[in-house]
């Protein structure tokens, strides 16, 4: 690697507002107000669509947390969706409790299984934490299953009704909103800058005294806990969770791709992959409903082999945004040598 | 002690299944250095072209080995000139997101020929054969287990003692010193992967008769496959074996000895067991001849 790769990252996002940021926090300003009083001119459908549009791009925001700017990329991150909408049912079904409180215990539960797992897994590099995440998701679903006293097992368990299509939009607008705002402070502080210090070096990274463990499970953890809190969300708005619909491979799969379509390790860019998917996903692919999976896999294959930077990335790449395919030629180099030659 | 027996016989049984469906995976891990997602999905291919001439043809599924084979290793060596040329060299990441949309494009496209019901293949070579007060051997997992062997022995034979067998190891021991010695790399790597798909489509084969198979099989297959790897070590055969006996052990006595939800156990148990051997020893159980990379 040449030395021009990697110093203008670290200089531009740290850098001071550039002149550009007036304007660019203007139209973000505009964009989030017309969000906001979209409800009052939409129809319910309308806004359903935009409600899971918020919460795949919440998901994806928080994979590319691990994925994205960490370098762990995660096979199984709809295990925390999954543990978040259980934790919410069981205690509103069973317990009683009402949603709030509810909510929050899914994400915390989601997040302590985070901590539990990243401290076993997180040790494993490139692939090997990929699989052993998407083997711990096998695992939770199936546990999920057979737990019928706790889980009601495959017959799902129900959460009591609500009908009321605007405050899950506006819910899941703010929490978008907030977790957006967050990463992009984060993102500047030291901290984020050790979250790229170990996905481009961890070995460099540890060496300048950045403490790669407690780095790596703290954000593992919070992406567990925002992954959570949508999964509670979604369940108390589909009233239903069973194994078959909230352990779903395809929202992991959804979060990737976003990810990846965007661009990998920036703020915006699960924003702008999760609306073109959606709006793909609304105009074309509703026409060839049954074609849609085999679509979304041809795309996935498509976007790595040919557009692997992503949108953000590619636009960006002038000013130094780390790029996928820098970050994977770096991987590579760590995957290739043996993880153990003892 | 019978219920203990039955157990070990029983899951013997179908850990020789499952070193058969780790067998391809491993040999294009090993060579191509591309952990292949979509392997299940092969898997299920295999099984579904045994069920349609089963179904179409009455053929024994045994029997089916004949189309099975030419035609696994057809799609193999397509799939792998297309695609997968183009992610070997690249970082591991590339490989595992291109054959996972590939497991999910051949999984649907599989489920909307044929549709999601699982289907069976019937064979002549069914039943029970005693074995001693309440012991018995299933016949058909017995000729599972039976071909399992002779397929383990003839890949090692072909490896260890054709030419193109002795090309393609070492394609896997150093690459650059292979191209050096006037190995087509490409052809080699190609072939390589057509085994491997020919090796997936018999294991599917081997399922038909002794499991339901569905257009959506694949993915537990692939993660098995990968259980087993992990324990074997790259590049070992024996160990692929051992490392499936060892799973077939655990799933079964998880069944059988877990009331009620054991068969749920087993699945679990396999998971539990992936991400255990990766965090405590991922260089394998048996030491490989090379530590995974």
């Amino acid at each position: 690697m040449t030395a021009t790769e990697v110093q203008p990252s670290q200089g531009d996002t740290r850098a001071r507002p550039g002149p550009r940021a007036l304007p660019a926090a203007a139209a973000l300003a505009v964009l989030v107000a017309a969000l906001a009083v979209l409800p009052l001119v939409s129809s319910d459908s309308r806004l359903f669509t935009m409600t899971q549009m918020f919460m795949a791009i919440t998901i994806a925001s928080s994979w590319n947390l691990t994925g994205g700017f960490t370098g762990y990329v995660d096979f199984g991150h709809v295990v925390f969706f999954g543990i978040g909408a259980y934790g919410t049912g069981i205690v509103m079904n069973k317990w009683h409790w009402p949603f709030l409180p509810a909510l929050l215990l899914g994400a915390v539960a989601a997040a302590v299984f985070a901590v539990l797992v990243g401290s076993a897994t997180l040790r494993l590099r490139g692939p090997y934490f990929s699989i052993a995440m998407l083997g711990t998701y096998g695992a939770m679903r199936e546990i999920v299953r057979v737990w019928k006293p706790v889980t009601g097992g495959g017959s799902g368990l129900s959460l009591p009704l609500v009908h009321n299509r605007p405050i899950f939009y506006y819910v899941t607008l703010v929490l978008l909103v907030v977790f957006l705002a967050a990463i992009w402070w984060m993102r500047r502080t030291q901290y984020g800058a050790s979250l790229v210090a170990i996905r481009e070096d961890e070995i460099g990274a540890e060496m300048r005294g950045i403490n790669t463990t407690v780095t790596k499970a703290s954000i593992f953890t919070m992406a567990g806990f925002v992954t959570g809190i949508v999964g509670g969300l979604w369940a108390y708005q589909n009233t239903f969770i069973s194994p078959t619909i909230v352990f779903v491979e395809g929202t992991t799969i959804d979060a990737v791709m976003m990810s990846m379509l965007g661009g990998l390790g920036t703020v915006a860019g699960p924003v702008i992959g999760g609306a073109l998917i959606f709006w793909l996903r609304d105009v074309v692919w509703a026409r060839f409903l049954d074609y849609h999976l085999m679509v979304q896999g041809a795309v996935l294959i498509l976007v790595v082999l040919y557009f692997p930077e992503g949108i953000v990335g590619r636009l960006s790449r002038r000013r130094g945004a780390v790029s996928l395919a820098h970050l994977w030629r770096r991987r590579r180099a760590d995957a290739s040598s043996p993880p153990d030659e003892s | 002690m019978t219920r203990l027996l039955q157990a070990t016989i029983n899951g013997v049984m179908l850990g020789g299944f499952y070193a058969v469906v780790a067998l391809g995976f491993s040999l294009v891990w090993g060579v191509l250095g591309v952990i292949n997602l979509a392997h299940g999905e092969l898997v299920m291919l295999g099984a579904y072209i045994t069920w349609v001439m089963s179904r179409d043809y009455g053929w024994e599924p045994f029997l089916a080995a004949i189309v099975v084979a030419p035609v696994m290793f057809v799609f193999g060596y397509v799939l792998q000139r297309v695609l997968i040329n183009r992610v070997i060299d690249k970082p591991h990441l590339t490989s595992l997101l291109v054959t996972y949309g590939l497991a999910i494009i051949i999984g649907n496209a599989v489920k909307l020929k044929y549709d999601a019901t699982p289907r069976s293949v019937t064979t002549a070579l069914r039943g029970f054969w005693p074995l001693g007060d309440d012991i018995t051997v299933p016949v058909t997992k017995f000729w599972v287990l039976v071909s399992a062997l002779v397929l383990m022995t003839s890949l090692w034979a072909f490896l260890r003692w054709t030419r193109l067998g002795a090309s393609i190891r070492a394609a896997s021991q150093n690459r650059e010193a292979a191209k050096i010695v006037g190995i087509e790399i490409g052809r080699v790597y190609a072939l390589t992967f057509a085994l491997g798909a020919v090796l997936a489509g018999f294991a599917g084969l081997l399922a038909s008769p002794i499991q339901p198979i569905f257009p959506l099989m694949g993915p537990v297959l692939t993660l098995k496959s990968f259980v087993i790897v992990a324990m074997a070590g790259l590049g070992r055969i024996d160990g692929v074996f051992y490392g499936g006996i060892l799973l077939g052990l655990v799933e079964v006595y998880a069944a059988t000895y877990v009331p009620e939800v054991g068969t749920n156990v087993g699945v679990i148990s396999s998971f539990v067991l992936l991400v255990a051997v990766l965090v405590l020893r991922p260089q394998g159980l048996f030491r490989g001849l090379k530590a995974a990379r």
